[in-house]
């Protein structure tokens, strides 16, 4: 087989997925079998900007250097640790659990016997970081955890008839504040309780009480329903759009016995939250929505969703939907590229990988919205979710408000300022003769400048078009030329490529 | 005077806390992002997905907005030995990027682990040189460290040795704010220098033209393999750098000599620096306790110019190991009241050191901050804060202290912080 090339990588490993996962619930400590950089990408300089916090406390580096990968082996580097970081009293009261890295594994490194030597239930977890991705990864080490900490625990534990678990997020999972907080709200609306939230509201040490609850709803569809199964009860997953979300809440209600509730909810819903929706469809902004083509790299989940809401409800048109684990026949980030190299359609939903191409394609009339990792942003604030009936709300809002933005980027202002400011900084510019006529253009030319003008979004081609075709005309009095070429066409439309 | 300076902490080695947190971004980060900012610079990294993963998305941030690839290295390819196999067929994807001048092979831990033979890489492909650079993260230990290795394999590659040396050139060496190369260049050139080369920088050629230069001088203390590079030339070197009142007239005394330049003007023009700079100084001194503590291997010539403007400085550390280079600046630091300075520090090394000497700022790694704003002490990422201004010269030195200054005068604001927090 030829050897396969990856371009941006979108998905971390199975080691990150272990600590990422492992370590929000504060009675765990983690002894990373790690050089320095491992320690540092996943624990303090990612997390930073993803999950916007200073960094991971309860993880510390069995720092590896060249003695250990030279043949010395990690082990003594591993128990150092776990000896002086036991002398400073922060594994009091901890489940210590020691995780190999990509790096430990090359070597050979194995602990689960040294982990015996060390104190009383220190466990080895082996990431298996050179062949499980992220979404792999977290969805096996929560079944570990369930096997080590859970499930031999569970058996005393009594279902709690109305009880629901919600499994993730971790750290690294886009939006979980709000999209927690909007699916803890429906779970709730539909007559719910919230058992547990595994594991970014809970300790390790409840992890057997995953077995109160009566249904369990995945968050994130990339990971967890391997946890779900286990747990024998009936499983949902978060739902984007509107009709998804009656439905959720629906089914919801008909599984803990809460019908009443549940359906009183959705009609409240509709009328309350999802108002918005029906104002904006039968106000200026729906017309809009159709006009509106859009591509969508993110997590599962938010594809999915973003697609149902976006496309199959409100009707915009999807240039390309790519998820995270890929589906077959997703594109990779190499046919992304090439397809917003191409033509970029006027939103796309996305990560970091996407704003480079839109960059590397001068697309300056895309907009772009963080729609999944890798990429930093801080989104703690919990009004801003994508999935349920808020979800729907805030990106029908999102869209509105990033068209008006464009809008008044390019409505026409007086000249005569840039002007004025150009004088003060002392640079002459060309005087822009507001009484001069248009230039005729070859039809080539016109031709041309159509084309290209075909390729934008719809609400910026308007002024474009005219700032374009006075840009080339510019240029074309500069020469002294007597009508608008070909040439002129192409260097005008370079010149606003780089500008 | 030396034997009376204390070079190891032996005062406080005994209650020294035991390094188990080391601070230092991955050490691989300074390599990508001095090679993925160049223009025509196209990289392929060879490494595991996680650490791909962690290592893109930091020069997504802090490098540029560039696209990366890399061979898909998993436990087939790397135990079936395809790691070189891999690599060539990613550099052959780079080659096809439009105006591809350079494609810098970035080899990581496992890739290091598994073997990757320099002589089975290609060395051009079209008209892009193909430059390897081996920055493990576990035989590297900081991310300043990794920069110097990738500036010194495009040195060694790129510059052009043939022709006349350009006697009165300089290249300087050190990432630096945009502003500060057009403040240096200004005064070298009313010296008499003719050219300045800043690396590691945007362009290509830079490195090509570094070869004729009349000298090297280093502006921070960690470019040690460029500089071997520059002595296997004959080229003579600066040392110190341009920092602070003292820091600047010996440094451009230095360089006048060995540039061979007007020795009157050269007296001139460091007068003339040391003069704004003590009027500087004197107009706008700081007062407070600082601590210096950040990765970036500049901390001690930060310190250093923040004591001269004024602030005391007990406690300074770094992720960079001991070394002649940053020599000086330690016996300087030492010699005016800084009580500690740590190599290859640790996140509790620097935690103590807080609850020790009460600073009033803390310049830090982001857990360090995050500490010392847990205990009402202003704070604020080394990194992306102070690094991130211009630091050269006496233009760089205003910009530096009033930040300095201003932060200085916050204290009510982070305590009250920590109050509210606190119930």
């Amino acid at each position: 087989m030829p050897p396969v090339v990856i371009r941006d990588l979108s998905d971390t490993s199975g080691y990150w997925a272990a600590i990422w996962t492992m370590c929000p619930m504060p009675d765990v400590h983690v002894i990373c079998d790690a050089p320095v950089g491992c320690f540092n990408l996943v624990g303090t300089a990612v997390p930073d900007y993803t999950d916007a916090i200073p960094h991971i406390e309860n993880l510390t580096p069995a720092t590896m250097t060249e003695q250990e990968v030279g043949g010395k082996g990690t082990a003594d580097k591993v128990k150092w640790t776990y000896e002086n970081l036991a002398a400073t009293g922060v594994l009091d009261n901890k489940h210590v659990i020691v995780v190999s890295t990509a790096e430990s594994e090359m070597i050979g490194s194995d602990h689960s016997s040294l982990v015996r030597q060390l104190g009383v239930g220190t466990r080895f977890y082996y990431s298996n970081s050179l062949a499980e991705d992220e979404w792999a990864g977290r969805d096996r080490v929560l079944r570990w955890l369930w096997s080590e900490y859970g499930e031999p625990h569970a058996n005393e534990i009594t279902t709690i008839p109305t009880a629901v678990n919600i499994i993730g997020p971790t750290y690294g999972c886009f939006n979980a504040p709000s999209e927690l907080t909007e699916i803890t709200r429906m779970i709730e609306g539909a007559g719910g309780t919230i058992n547990m939230v595994y594991p970014y509201e809970t300790t390790l040490s409840e992890t057997p009480r995953l077995a109160a609850a009566a249904v369990n709803v995945v968050l994130y569809k990339e990971f967890g329903t391997g946890l779900a199964n286990e747990l024998g009860k009936p499983v949902l997953y978060s739902p984007f759009g509107m009709q998804d979300s009656v439905a959720f809440v629906r089914q919801l209600g008909q599984l803990l016995g809460t019908s009443d509730k549940a359906e009183a909810f959705i009609r409240r819903e509709k009328r309350t939250t999802l108002q918005a929706v029906w104002d904006l469809w039968r106000g200026p902004q729906g017309d809009w929505f159709g006009t509106i083509d859009i591509g969508v790299v993110a997590g599962l989940s938010h594809a999915e969703g973003i697609v149902r809401f976006l496309g199959d409800e409100l009707g915009m048109k999807v240039a390309f939907a790519s998820a995270r684990p890929r589906r077959p026949g997703d594109y990779d980030n190499e046919a992304i590229r090439q397809h917003i190299h191409k033509r970029a359609p006027s939103f796309i939903f996305g990560t970091m990988n996407e704003r480079i191409y839109l960059r590397e394609s001068g697309a300056k009339y895309t907009n772009f919205v963080p729609a999944g990792f890798p990429g930093p942003g801080v989104r703690r604030a919990v009004g801003t979710p994508y999935m349920g009936y808020r979800g729907c709300v805030y990106l029908a809002q999102e869209i509105m408000n990033r068209l008006y933005d464009g809008l008044l980027n390019f409505l026409p202002v007086d000249g005569a300022y840039a002007n004025q400011r150009a004088n003060a900084a002392g640079t002459p510019t060309p005087t822009s003769d507001s009484n001069q006529g248009n230039l005729p253009w070859n039809s080539e030319a016109r031709a041309i400048l159509d084309k290209e003008l075909e390729k934008l979004p719809y609400l910026p081609r308007i002024s474009a078009s005219r700032q374009l075709q006075m840009a080339i005309e510019g240029i074309a009095r500069q020469r002294n030329a007597s009508e608008v070429t070909v040439e002129l066409v192409e260097l005008g439309l370079a010149q606003n490529r780089q500008g | 005077m030396a034997d009376i300076i204390p070079l190891a902490n032996s005062a406080t080695s005994q209650s020294q806390p035991c390094k188990l947190h080391p601070q230092s971004m991955c050490p691989a980060f300074g390599s990508l992002r001095v090679l993925t900012r160049i223009e025509g610079s196209h990289p392929v990294m060879a490494t595991d997905t996680g650490c791909l993963y962690g290592l893109t998305f930091v020069t997504h941030f802090y490098g540029a907005s560039k696209s990366i690839l890399a061979p898909q290295l998993g436990t087939a390819e790397l135990m079936s030995g395809q790691v070189v196999e891999g690599t060539r067929a990613a550099i052959e994807v780079a080659a096809k990027e439009p105006g591809v001048r350079l494609i810098p092979v970035v080899s990581l831990c496992v890739a290091e682990t598994a073997g990757m033979p320099e002589e089975l890489l290609p060395r051009k492909i079209g008209d892009a040189e193909v430059v390897l650079v081996r920055v493990p993260a576990y035989a590297i230990h900081s991310h300043p460290e990794a920069k110097d290795i990738a500036v010194a394999a495009l040195l060694n590659r790129l510059a052009e040795r043939e022709g006349a040396v350009h006697e009165k050139s300089v290249v300087l060496l050190g990432e630096v704010f945009p502003a500060d190369p057009l403040l240096i260049d200004a005064v070298l050139r009313r010296m008499g220098v003719t050219e300045t080369i800043f690396l590691p920088g945007r362009s290509l050629d830079d490195f090509r033209r570094a070869g004729r230069a009349g000298a090297l001088a280093p502006l921070h203390p960690f470019y040690k393999e460029s500089m071997n590079v520059a002595r296997t030339w004959g080229m003579p070197i600066v040392g110190g750098a341009p920092v602070g009142i003292s820091g600047t007239y010996a440094w451009l005394k230095s360089l006048g000599s060995i540039l061979g330049l007007d020795p009157v003007l050269v007296q001139q023009v460091a007068d003339e620096e040391r003069e704004k700079a003590t009027a500087l100084v004197a107009a706008r001194p700081l007062s407070g306790k600082v601590m210096v503590t950040g990765y970036e291997g500049t901390e001690l010539a930060y310190a250093r110019m923040l004591v001269e403007a004024g602030a005391e400085v007990p406690y300074v550390s770094t992720s960079i190991g001991q070394d002649p280079l940053v020599l000086p600046d330690e016996l300087w630091l030492k010699a005016h009241g800084t009580k500690e300075v740590i190599y290859r520090k640790a996140l509790e090394e620097d935690i103590a050191a807080i609850d020790r000497y009460h600073p009033d700022l803390v310049f830090g790694t982001t857990p360090l901050a995050s500490a010392a704003k847990e205990r009402g002490i202003p704070a604020m990422y080394f990194t992306n804060q102070l690094a991130s201004r211009p630091f050269f010269l006496m233009g760089g030195m205003a910009a530096t202290i009033d930040f300095v200054a201003s932060v200085l005068t916050k204290g009510d604001k982070y305590r009250w912080m920590q109050e509210f927090f606190a119930d």
